[in-house]
């Protein structure tokens, strides 16, 4: 791990004045009326875990095939580029990318190691808010995790990009410097992990990517946004009810070493039951059953189910409808299926794992997916 | 087991009144004593309208239901709250204007001082319910629930919507989490909170959104569920107090497009407007707003898209021209209104714009 605190060393304005005339090719002359908001700038530390933002391609219009070995874009990079971040936050990189020739995407081993660093961090007192880059095809899974398991107060927001660093019309940098000036904003303290692209900034527990390559990607389906990053304030209208972060049961510094396996099936016409007979089979302890209309399991998945409850596995449901809650109704209950609230399958998959590592009585799992 | 000797068997008639409990409650039904208590203001509009046919969605007359009417035809409110009906008037939502909003808003407060009352719900026409709700959100001095609702299809429609709309909403006046989260709008097993809220569809039933910003939570059949809390002041924590006031300052919209005549604004000059909300922009308001700052009237930058923030520019606040952050042209109006009870202060304004 690398870590670089860019800015220490001298004077605010020194540095300021120094990045401006540095004349990165992406960063636009700052108008001499714009005077930095503070004369003590927050800290803030930027931690990359990589994706789209931290990527390059070969030319500009490159916006679908880029990334990889050698076409990586390291932290400093960002720092440089971005002159000014230096308005709103004095800014500090740590690098907590998968090594280049990773594949797969991201892994459990990664949301430990950045769990605990947001733990440390939560109770470094010179850390004032916290940036975490991500690729975006699964940053709202990571960025749920950390909202379940980081006891932090701070403002910890999660940000990507849907275009590389290099791509024309990019939305890398615009989303990385109002993901700073979120992290540096007092009343974004307390609100849980937050996601900010594109000027909305939604609750990690809510956001959804759904739309493949657009820069209007991230929504809460069914519930919104909370505020706005807008040219002018960062600006929050709403706050989630349900428990996150310093009102979480779950805490990185006591979970075990490995979760307990949860994996999903979809449902759809005749889905067969043997895919969750060969989960239960493989050791899955949860099984996610992502359901057609409100939540309902089909084909064959409804007797599997009954197979693999009799083994103990926990079934809960969500609905591919991907709006509105799977509802507690007698028929589900009489089933012993517990209902995914509005979650997607791949959180309602986090929290049952989280869940199953402190219990299996479905009781305790009903109540914690009622309460987070 | 033999019970023990000093084990009294349990009298009949208390097994008998305990039988009788248990019935009951697992029917749903509680005695009216023990039910929450929920007023229910009725002030019209197409939950209160009849057409001539079941067929008819529209050509239908408001003030055709009476607040009896309206209860009787739902009794299952009966089985959750003790339900007591007060009549502000019953007209379509146009007809809505500054007395009755007055009027129902005192009534409201008077209502939920009480302290045997659990919360309140507003029956009310579609068209104009968000202007009422955000009045209500600014002007309520209360923390327990208040809910507006209304219907896309009038009391005789086939597939009509008021019915389980009203019973949802006296539902979330019910709720213990709807508690401080100021006036709500409830349609469509939607809570919307009455700061975002608008209509925007002509005759769908699920005709309210909140751009940007989402509903606050659901009315599911199994239970109410929060999302979100509003953070902008309102209620009990607004400054707003309209309890001695008889009427509200003028303050009148104008509508911004290609080659917009300047008309408008210098007739609301000569009217006497107080305050004027510029819906979007054209060329000929820059010198007509000019004239109305001149004459002491406030000026409020709104915008037509729907969605988004006028955004705070110092160029507008060096002419002396208040944004109105995300609120509709509309509700800027209602929040104008309030705010010129209090002073003509531009910043002035402008903080309560930025914080409302």
């Amino acid at each position: 791990m690398r870590r670089m605190n860019v800015s220490f060393r001298f004077p605010f304005f020194c540095f300021l004045s120094l990045a401006i005339l540095s004349g990165s090719t992406m960063a636009q002359e700052i108008p001499a009326a714009y005077a930095p908001k503070a004369l003590t700038l927050p800290h803030v530390v930027l931690i990359s875990m990589g994706g789209t933002i931290a990527s390059r391609g070969d030319v500009r219009l490159n916006v679908s095939n880029y990334g990889g070995k050698g076409m990586r874009v390291d932290p400093e990079v960002w720092i440089h580029d971005l002159p000014d971040l230096a308005l709103y936050a004095r800014v500090t990189t740590e690098d907590f990318r998968q090594p280049e020739d990773a594949t797969g995407g991201m892994t459990f081993e990664y949301f430990y190691k950045v769990a605990k660093r947001l733990q440390e961090l939560a109770s470094d007192k010179t850390v004032d808010g916290i940036v975490v880059t991500h690729g975006t095809n699964t940053m709202a899974e990571t960025a749920y995790f950390m909202d379940l398991v980081v006891n932090i107060h701070k403002p910890v927001v999660f940000v990507g990009s849907q275009r590389p660093w290099t791509g024309l019309s990019g939305d890398g940098p615009l989303n990385l410097l109002n993901a700073v000036r979120i992290a540096a904003t007092p009343e974004a303290a307390e609100k849980g992990v937050l996601h900010a692209m594109n000027q909305l900034i939604n609750p990690a527990r809510d956001v959804t990517k759904t739309s493949a390559y657009r820069v209007e990607t991230f929504k809460s389906v069914d519930v919104g946004a909370i505020g706005v990053a807008d040219p002018d304030v960062v600006k929050f209208y709403s706050e989630p009810t349900r428990r996150h972060t310093y009102r979480s049961e779950f805490n990185i510094t006591t979970l075990p070493a490995t979760l307990p396996v949860v994996e999903i099936v979809y449902a759809y016409t005749e889905s067969p039951g043997y895919l969750i007979d060969a989960l239960v089979e493989h050791g899955a302890k949860g099984i996610v059953v992502d359901g057609t209309g409100a939540g309902s399991p089909a084909g064959d998945q409804v007797d599997a189910i009954k197979r693999a409850q009799a083994k103990g596995v926990v079934v809960v449901a969500t609905a591919r409808t991907r709006g509105g809650r799977v509802q507690d109704t007698i028929k589900r209950r009489e089933s012993g299926i517990i209902p995914g609230d509005n979650l997607p399958p791949e959180k309602a998959r986090l929290l049952l794992q989280l869940a199953l590592s402190k219990s299996s009585q479905p009781a305790e799992i009903t109540r914690i997916f009622n309460e987070y | 087991m033999n019970p023990s000797p000093s084990t009294k068997p349990t009298p009949l008639f208390l097994q008998g009144v305990c039988l009788c409990v248990l019935f009951i409650f697992s029917f749903g039904f509680l005695p009216a004593a023990t039910l929450p208590k929920v007023v229910l203001f009725t002030t019209g509009g197409t939950i209160q309208s009849k057409g001539e046919h079941r067929d008819k969605l529209f050509e239908y007359t408001d003030g055709k239901v009476t607040p009896k009417e309206l209860t009787d035809d739902l009794p299952e409110l009966q089985t959750i709250a003790a339900i007591e009906t007060v009549e502000i008037s019953n007209v379509g939502s146009g007809e809505i204007g500054a007395p009755q909003l007055l009027k129902l808003v005192k009534a409201i407060n008077a209502a939920l001082a009480r302290p045997d009352v659990t919360g309140a719900v507003v029956t009310h026409g579609t068209s104009t319910l968000e202007e009422t709700a955000y009045f209500l959100h600014l002007t309520v001095k209360s923390t327990k629930p208040v809910v507006v609702v209304g219907a896309m299809r009038p009391f005789t429609a086939i597939s009509r919507d008021g019915p389980f709309n009203l019973y949802n909403s006296v539902r979330v006046a019910i709720t213990p989490e709807a508690v401080g989260k100021g006036v709500m709008v409830v349609l469509d097993d939607t809570i919307h909170s009455a700061r975002f809220v608008t209509k925007g569809n002509t005759y769908h039933v699920d005709t309210f959104v909140d751009r940007d910003i989402g509903p606050l939570g659901f009315t599911d059949s199994d239970r109410v569920v929060f999302y979100r809390t509003p953070l902008s002041r309102h209620t009990s924590n607004s400054e707003f107090d309209v309890s001695i006031l008889e009427t509200l300052p003028m303050v009148d919209i104008v509508y911004g497009y290609q080659e917009a005549s300047a008309a408008p604004l210098e007739a609301l000059i000569t009217a006497g407007a107080k305050g004027i909300i510029l819906n979007d922009g054209a060329p000929s308001f820059k010198k007509g707003s000019l004239k109305a700052l001149s004459e002491g009237i406030v000026v409020v930058q709104s915008d037509r898209k729907g969605s988004g923030r006028v955004v705070l520019s110092e160029h507008s606040a060096g002419r002396g021209v208040i944004t109105a952050d995300s609120l509709n042209a509309q509700k800027a109006r209602v929040l104008l209104r309030l705010a010129l009870t209090k002073t003509t202060d531009a910043k002035e304004i402008q903080r309560i714009f930025n914080t409302y």
